[in-house]
């Protein structure tokens, strides 16, 4: 080949490469979260390219909230899920999850899309997808049951791509240090110790030895919060759980929030007023599921109103709603505008997708 | 020339930065789940003269310059550094010089500034063991299955056979692969869902069946085939999976109805008897007595479940057969009370030579796996009487065990360690009863375990290969009709 023809070789694959490596450099720029899950699911970006195929928007969106979830920067989460309200279980999810970190899961629940109980507990089962079971543990591990954030730990490992991500062997590891099975948590801290070098740093820090003030700390809350006596139930008996964590820890706020939230959302007000102890937790929802019930079983008195915090506000208010809608013949469409954001709007119109 | 020598030197940084880091052994010592300082802790265990190689690593994670020394009969042997890994023909001469005598060995490394020193030996026993073991690969505890195979492993070298696969059968659940007396040529093991059934292997011939017919409570689960091959005797459950509040417990199963039936599989007919069917008794895992005349079961009143879960516990009961008629007599004996012991017992195994009954002791139910106090315990069958299993059980659950073909070894799938991943334990019977301490089936590799995430899966012995393979297996669930039972 002529010197010349070598030069323009020599052109042509630098192209080659610079148009190969500027793709790559742009495809991280648009997705910086897609290689980030995909490192916690152990594998390469393209890998995940392969597996998962190419991001969209949405997506994006999704998985930014799982990573900043499992680094617990809940303030990024709720930053995320505020940029749209993609309408999907997971995203709703991670939005409740995030507020109920936060301390304010009742108050910001009516602001998005709930998809019913769908929106705090991803169902795992048959027709469950790997992608949401990988992520149903994160409120188990959160509000101290240890037995489902096992379990879905290892289901997320299980269905992972190469059956290793370092997102389910850190909540593995973590877990069994929660629950005191130090010889467990050291298969995974072992396996941890030669992965990547962030997961060497992490399971180092997890020796019992080497832990630091505020990881023992955190161990000792999370202990804090399991259930002190056993009791076997069913994989689904999501209230009966919360209230075997309740009973083991009256001030686990975030389990009473996501019990009440539960029973609002599954709209069984009669469990929400047997779950609700005004002197534990308050809320503007609060206040607007219990008027709901005063009003049908007739107990709209002021002594009532005193013992669940309902403000005169929030009466007045409920007033206007049902004077609209009896007006209206129960039709919701002159309610939207004004209470599309209330429980009791959700209470009268929201419609169970069963095929979602 | 300079420039040469430059590039030769970021060559050689390249080639030695992806060799990698050696293996990182921490956490180890008490309280981990390496607490020997060698792992797998074979000190002092009792090994068969066909063994594939006991490769091992030291545990101490400080530890530098370990030496290892070995002896016997007058040869002798070094290895140096962390792992000690035989070449397998070399330990194999080793074994055959040393058959029914010890091999001693001589620890040695430097920790923490000082030398430290062990001696040890390997018993080796003059009674082989079948060479073939099967095991499916899941993931622990929690009944979800993806990429599920059924291996069989030559138990004399590290040769891997899959023998059922997802990749055949359309990523459907398999259950375990179990052999009659642990013959090769007779064994069986379930394709759950569509497509699926009972494989039977007699012979080579696989058959797939359906077994079930009307009058039973759902298809097979738990059983045995007799050793003359025409008949099986099986439970039907209804099982319901739980989960326990406490941390650690994890998940719980419970029958809330199982009774007994035999299959004929020459007769393609389903058979029930009054005494086993019984709605105020929960009858489960039926195996046939050595000689096929007797099915040992485990029963226990029916209780209200999951409620009165740590009140149901199981007796062992032992039932005539009549293998000319396929049918279960009565009454039945009960061979070992719950009542009496206030525990329950689970998956009775009895040794081919007749000698022995092998069963689960657990505190309660009908589900061990995950359940500490979980023990083995071993029944002398010429006089009833129980020996002591000290040096075989240990604190995390040991259970899922199968004899081989001549009675003198079996196999269990213990958790002890890290408590949640079962893996496949051997352990030698001698005559007078006595038993040794168990050692963890050898792998090629030994960090092999430190990075396994699925257990061993009901570990069955077999003194030959099954004649099937993966690819065998997905015709016959493509292409094969189950055949119906009455």
């Amino acid at each position: 080949m002529s010197r010349k023809g070598r030069r323009i070789l020599w052109i042509v694959l630098a192209a080659v490469l610079f148009a190969a490596v500027g793709s790559q450099c742009a495809f991280l720029l648009r997705h910086p979260y897609f290689r980030k899950y995909a490192a916690l699911n152990g594998i390469s970006l393209r890998e995940a390219r392969d597996v998962w195929g190419k991001p969209d928007r949405d997506a994006e969106q999704i998985l930014g909230m799982i990573v900043e979830a499992d680094a617990e920067n809940w303030e990024k989460v709720s930053e995320l899920a505020a940029r749209k309200d993609l309408r999907s279980e997971v995203g709703t999810y991670y939005y409740n999850l995030s507020n109920a970190m936060l301390g304010r899961l009742p108050d910001r629940l009516m602001d998005y899309y709930q998809p019913f109980e769908r929106g705090l507990f991803l169902p795992v089962g048959p027709s469950s997808t790997p992608f949401k079971i990988a992520c149903a543990g994160d409120v188990w591990f959160q509000l101290g049951y240890m037995p489902l954030a096992e379990r879905d730990a290892m289901l997320g490992l299980l269905f992972s791509p190469e059956h290793n991500g370092s997102r389910y062997l850190r909540r593995l590891a973590e877990t069994n240090l929660v629950t005191g099975e130090h010889e467990a948590a050291a298969k995974y801290l072992r396996m941890l110790l030669n992965g990547s070098r962030a997961d060497r740093k992490w399971a180092r820090a997890c020796f019992p030895e080497n832990w630091s003030q505020p990881y023992r700390l955190r161990i000792a809350e999370k202990r804090n919060l399991m259930p002190q006596f056993d009791l076997v139930h069913g994989m689904d008996q999501t209230p009966l759980i919360l209230r075997i964590l309740l009973s083991a820890n009256q001030t686990n706020r975030m389990a009473l929030d996501y019990l009440l939230c539960y029973d609002l959302l599954t709209k069984d007000i009669d469990a929400f007023v047997g779950d609700f102890d005004p002197s534990l937790t308050r809320s503007p929802l609060y206040e607007e599921a219990m008027l709901i019930f005063l009003a049908a079983k007739g107990g709209m008195n002021a002594e009532n109103f005193a013992h669940y915090h309902i403000s005169e506000a929030s009466f007045q208010r409920f007033n206007r709603f049902v004077t609209i809608y009896k007006r209206d013949g129960g039709s919701g469409r002159n309610l939207t505008e004004e209470f599309g954001k209330s429980y009791w709007y959700y209470y009268y119109y929201a419609v169970k997708n069963e095929t979602k | 020339m300079k420039r040469s020598k430059l590039l030769l030197s970021a060559l050689l940084a390249v080639l030695l930065l992806s060799c990698g880091r050696p293996y990182d052994v921490r956490p180890a010592g008490p309280g981990t789940d390496r607490d020997s300082f060698i792992f797998p802790d074979y000190t002092d265990v009792t090994i068969p003269p066909n063994i594939a190689p006991l490769n091992f690593y030291y545990t101490d994670p400080e530890g530098k310059e370990f030496t290892t020394h070995i002896f016997a009969n007058g040869r002798a042997i070094a290895f140096k550094g962390r792992e000690v890994v035989w070449k397998e023909k070399i330990w194999r001469e080793w074994l055959a010089a040393a058959a029914g005598a010890d091999i001693t060995v001589e620890s040695a490394w430097s920790s923490g500034g000082a030398r430290q020193f062990r001696r040890w030996t390997l018993h080796i026993a003059q009674d082989r063991i079948d060479p073939y073991l099967t095991y499916r690969l899941i993931e622990p505890g929690f009944e979800v299955w993806d990429d599920l195979e059924i291996q069989e492993r030559n138990l004399e070298s590290f040769s891997v056979r899959v023998i059922s696969d997802w990749r055949h059968t359309g990523n459907k659940c398999m259950n375990c692969h179990i052999h009659s007396q642990g013959r090769g040529d007779l064994s069986m093991f379930y394709l759950r869902g569509e497509g699926g059934g009972a494989i039977l292997n007699r012979g080579g011939e696989l058959r797939k069946l359906t077994l079930k017919n009307d009058t039973m409570i759902s298809p097979t689960v738990y059983g045995e085939i007799h050793p003359d091959g025409r008949y099986g005797v099986f439970s039907t459950n209804i099982i319901i999976p739980a989960m326990h509040s406490e941390g650690g417990r994890r998940m719980e199963v419970f029958d809330t109805a199982s009774d007994l039936c035999v299959a004929d599989f020459d007769g393609k007919r389903m058979l029930t008897f009054p005494e086993t069917s019984r709605e105020d008794v929960f009858e489960t895992f039926p195996v046939f007595s050595a000689d096929g005349n007797f099915v040992y079961y485990c029963a226990a009143p029916a209780h209200p479940l999951p409620a009165d879960l740590y009140q149901t516990m199981y007796s062992l009961v032992r039932i005539p057969f009549d293998a000319a008629t396929g049918t279960l007599g009565d009454p039945a004996d009960t061979v070992w009370s719950a009542t009496k012991r206030a525990a329950s017992v689970c998956h009775p195994k009895t040794s081919p030579n007749g000698r022995w009954l092998l069963f689960t002791v657990a505190a309660y139910g009908t589900f061990p796996i995950n359940h500490s106090e979980c023990d083995l315990c071993l029944m002398d069958l010429s006089d009833g009487s129980i020996m002591d299993m000290r040096a075989v059980n240990a604190e995390k659950s040991d259970t899922y065990h199968s004899w081989s073909s001549d009675g003198t070894w079996f196999v269990f799938a213990s958790k002890r360690g890290d408590g949640l991943y079962g893996k496949p334990y051997f352990s030698h019977v001698a005559p007078d009863g006595t038993v040794t301490k168990p050692f963890l089936l050898p792998q090629k590799n030994p960090h092999y375990y430190d990075t396994m995430l699925r257990s061993f899966n009901v570990p069955d012995l077999g003194n030959a290969p099954v004649g099937f393979d993966a690819a065998t297996i997905g015709k016959v669930w493509k292409e094969m009709p189950a055949e119906s039972f009455e």
